[in-house]
């Protein structure tokens, strides 16, 4: 029954092609639209981390200004970014089972003469944990341990491209490179790895590229380096040099923690409250006390990963969706009563109700099932423009907007699910619209 | 003649004029507040920066070993930039308006944080840097080489000159003329002199709505950036000899990319852009589709009343009267529509200014989008209309 439906479906499409290509290019075009916006929404909510995210922990402990909150729009709000001082009581802690203390730097990285312009590369400063922590990659070699931390040693790890600058992609693990006035040994080469959103670090925009080169934290004083990233200061210090901006109430680090169970998460928690509270005796803390962990979920929302425009965006394919569909729908009244006369024919000579309802259903859904196909395949055109227009402004990696299977399959899905719903209304009309008042004009 | 036939006609066939109506609703609804929004971002694309930002080009410059003399290369390169043809003037400033990134602090009208205060977004330059941004200068004068502070081992602070632009003095100083002159305060209580007013300078943060609160600063700060402006169309031959020059005077330091400042405008208004983009094209297949929506029902309609309109014709209807008929009906399927329309539109711009914080929906733009769509309703059924006229009064005696 089904192939004789599609056949008298086809044989519709034959009789009304300019209808047809109407009906299935509105649909099209919606879905096409819907998929664009779907998948930059999903870009911006996507959560990098997946279930590993829900056991990393960022800290936020409030030690901003007492007259003025970090946050205008929710004075609840804690900074997004630590002091040196609280960032290193707080990665003392003994309670996670992973921690992470980091900054972003950066430095001149050359060879000495040996074939490389020396350049600039954005560099993380951080602690052994990281890599295991953030699933990092390794192309060669690995991570550094918790001695080089403590030492510090002149030990680095380099990106896919910045090893590709500097030693043409080969194997670089016991090499040296100049990392601005010291030499380093490099040990572990990272494989190709862009997290986005770049959860771990979104206080220069959430889809930035990652560093080049990272080395352990504590050569941060040492070098007298201040964060290449953001620097947030409130209060009125004299700092006259690096020791006083460190001991200052700028922020300018982060911590991450593992935490796996949820009696250490609690624990945790009383530690960070613990420690905000015997600071205060201290004087440090004017505020109440605003002290957060949050998971990358908590995280990303945070720090409105997801802007308004995405939400807006969203709301407005939707709506455009809408209009195509009641679009569809209204074409698809007039070609069924149009066609009316036919059914009233097929009536007459025995189909059931149910017979023509089902026909005119196959016809609707048929339509559908092309809009889908062809907005789907228009949404990804629409995407690779998008990609590439993000390209010509931003230093973001090219997955920043994925070309992810799964929005063509919701996408094709909604628009099969919403032709057929067009398709209801026409298609019941017509299956109870009495075939004699058509027989007899004839 | 009158509307009742032509309402009465519509009620035996509603459902065709209940989904145009609905389309026409939520067409109405959308358009009027995409076209609301892309006219407020491109407003704020559109706005002047108050600086030369088509002839100018930015790039890092940092020395990396231990005994490197950053005077001495500010200095020598300044120089040889200034002198190269093509460029009107070059200066060391530590960050880029427009680009993004920046420094801001507090500052007081009075001491001990008394008085008015605002934030300005704050650039340490040298004499050259006005002209080297292309500032107006609208009131007092631009910094003169002896005030300018060289990097110091172990300094810090505020010098206690700067030239401002009018918007943060008039944050400052609401209402008070011969702005060059007066004193403002930072967070420590430090006295510092306006010499000069510039006209009009955007910051670096376009999306701060506080961007034309700016100050130049008489300082060259240890880590620096240089920007250069060109002559009109000489930018990329300029930008490219630079950077052979540079290398070709001192190999012993890193200069960074070159930046053109349009691109970092156009790159920190890309979403802007996108987001106006995106609803223009939004717009115009809205208004497309529903002008096929309006077509296709009209179109509908004369068929299936062929044999009416003949009746109509035979008995001493004119073609114009037939027209009239099809106008009027689509006239109030329309019309049923934007009023549900004017409500959904109302409900969609609430939504949006609760979102973004803007000034409700301005109420022209509904009934721009209301006169609109009316006449694309007319518009659109004009063809079938015109067709229906043409129905030959002898088709009442024919049987389809």
């Amino acid at each position: 029954m089904f192939a004789y439906y599609l056949r008298l479906a086809l044989a519709s499409f034959r009789r009304n092609p300019g209808l047809t290509a109407l009906m299935v290019f509105a649909i099209a075009l919606g879905i096409s639209v819907c998929m664009i916006t779907l998948t930059s929404y999903r870009a911006a909510a996507h959560d990098p981390a997946g279930e590993h995210g829900k056991v990393l922990f960022a800290a936020s402990i409030d030690s901003w200004d007492p007259e003025d909150a970090y946050e205008d729009d929710d004075k609840s709000l804690a900074p997004t970014l630590l002091t040196y001082n609280d960032a290193k009581a707080l990665y003392a802690s003994d309670i996670p089972d992973r921690k992470v203390m980091m900054y972003k730097g950066g430095g001149i990285v050359s060879r000495g003469d040996k074939g490389m312009e020396p350049e600039y590369v954005s560099t993380r400063m951080t602690t052994a944990d990281f890599f295991p922590m953030f699933e990092v990659p390794f192309l060669y070699g690995g991570p550094w341990d918790a001695k080089a931390d403590a030492g510090p040693d002149p030990v680095m790890i380099l990106s896919k491209e910045t090893n590709k600058k500097a030693f043409g992609g080969e194997n670089s693990v016991g090499k040296t490179v100049r990392w601005q006035d010291r030499e380093f040994r490099v040990i572990g080469v990272l494989d190709e790895w862009t997290p986005a959103p770049k959860y771990f670090d979104l206080s220069n925009g959430s889809f930035n590229d990652n560093e080049g080169a990272y080395v352990p934290v504590a050569w941060g004083p040492i070098l007298e380096m201040g964060s290449h990233g953001n620097t947030n200061c409130w209060k009125t210090e004299v700092i006259n040099n690096f020791q006083d901006f460190m001991n200052s109430e700028c922020v300018w680090l982060a911590d991450w923690f593992e935490i796996r169970s949820v009696e250490k998460q609690r624990a945790f928690r009383e530690f960070l409250d613990n420690y905000v509270t015997a600071q205060k005796a201290h004087g440090r803390f004017p505020r109440p006390l605003n002290n957060y962990l949050y998971d990358v979920d908590g995280w990303l929302k945070r720090n409105k990963v997801v802007d308004d425009d995405n939400k807006a965006m969203l709301l407005l394919a939707f709506a455009f969706l809408a209009v195509c569909l009641v679009n569809t729908v209204g074409l698809l009244l007039a070609k069924f009563l149009n066609a009316a006369p036919a059914a009233g024919v097929r009536r007459a000579l025995g189909a059931s109700r149910r017979d023509i309802f089902w026909q005119h259903l196959t016809e609707s859904g048929l339509v559908a099932l092309a809009g889908g196909l062809a907005g789907g395949l228009l949404g990804w055109c629409g995407i690779w423009a998008m990609r590439a227009w993000y390209a010509r402004f931003l230093d973001a990696p090219l997955n920043f907007i994925p070309f992810d299977a799964m929005n063509f399959v919701i996408v094709v899905g909604i628009a099969v699910l919403a032709g057929v719903m067009a398709g209801l209304y026409p298609a019941w009309r017509i299956g109870h619209a009495a075939p004699a008042s058509y027989l007899k004009v004839q | 003649m009158g509307i009742r036939p032509i309402v009465s006609a519509l009620l035996r066939n509603s459902a065709g004029a209940i989904l145009v109506s609905l389309q026409i609703a939520i067409t109405l609804a959308i358009v009027v507040n995409a076209v609301y929004l892309t006219y407020q971002r491109v407003t704020l694309v559109g706005r002047p920066s108050g600086i030369d930002d088509q002839n100018i080009f930015s790039f890092s410059v940092e020395g990396f070993e231990k005994d490197f003399d950053f005077i001495a290369m500010v200095r020598d390169d300044m120089a040889l930039l200034r002198q190269m043809p093509g460029v009107v003037d070059a200066a060391p400033i530590h960050q880029v308006p427009l680009s993004g990134s920046g420094s801001s602090s507090g500052y007081y009208s009075l001491p001990d944080k008394k008085g008015k205060d605002s934030p300005a977004a704050y650039y340490r330059t040298d004499e050259h840097g006005a002209t080297a941004l292309g500032l107006k200068l609208a009131d007092g004068k631009n910094f003169d080489a002896s005030m300018i502070e060289w990097p110091k081992k172990d300094e810090q602070g505020q010098p206690p000159v700067a030239v401002v632009s009018r918007g943060f003095a008039e944050a400052l100083f609401p209402g008070e003329k011969n702005l060059a002159g007066k004193t403002f305060y930072d967070s420590q209580s430090k006295p510092i002199r306006i010499v000069g007013v510039i006209d009009h300078m955007h910051g670096s943060w376009v999306g701060w709505d506080k961007v034309d609160r700016t100050m130049l600063v008489p300082r060259v700060a240890e880590y620096t950036r240089y920007i250069v402006r060109t002559q009109p169309g000489q930018l990329d031959r300029v930008m490219k000899e630079t950077e052979v020059a540079l290398r070709k005077r001192d190999p012993n330091r890193v200069v960074g990319k070159l930046n053109k400042m349009s691109d970092d405008k156009q790159r920190s208004y890309s979403g802007d852009m996108m987001m106006a983009f995106t609803l223009t094209v939004v717009t115009g297949l809205v208004l497309v589709f529903s002008s096929l929506g309006i077509f296709g029902l009209a179109t509908f309609n004369v068929n299936s009343r062929t044999r009416q309109i003949g009746t109509r014709r035979a008995v001493g209807a004119r073609k114009l009267d037939i027209v009239q008929y099809f106008l009027a009906e689509n006239w109030i399927v329309t019309t049923l529509g934007v009023l549900v329309g004017c409500g959904l539109a109302l409900a969609v711009g609430y939504w949006l200014s609760t979102q973004y914080q803007l000034p409700r929906l301005d109420l022209y733009y509904l009934v721009g989008g209301v006169l609109g769509l009316w006449a694309l309703g007319q518009l659109a059924a004009w063809q079938p209309a015109l067709r229906a006229a043409k129905v030959s009064p002898a088709m009442a005696t024919r049987n389809t």
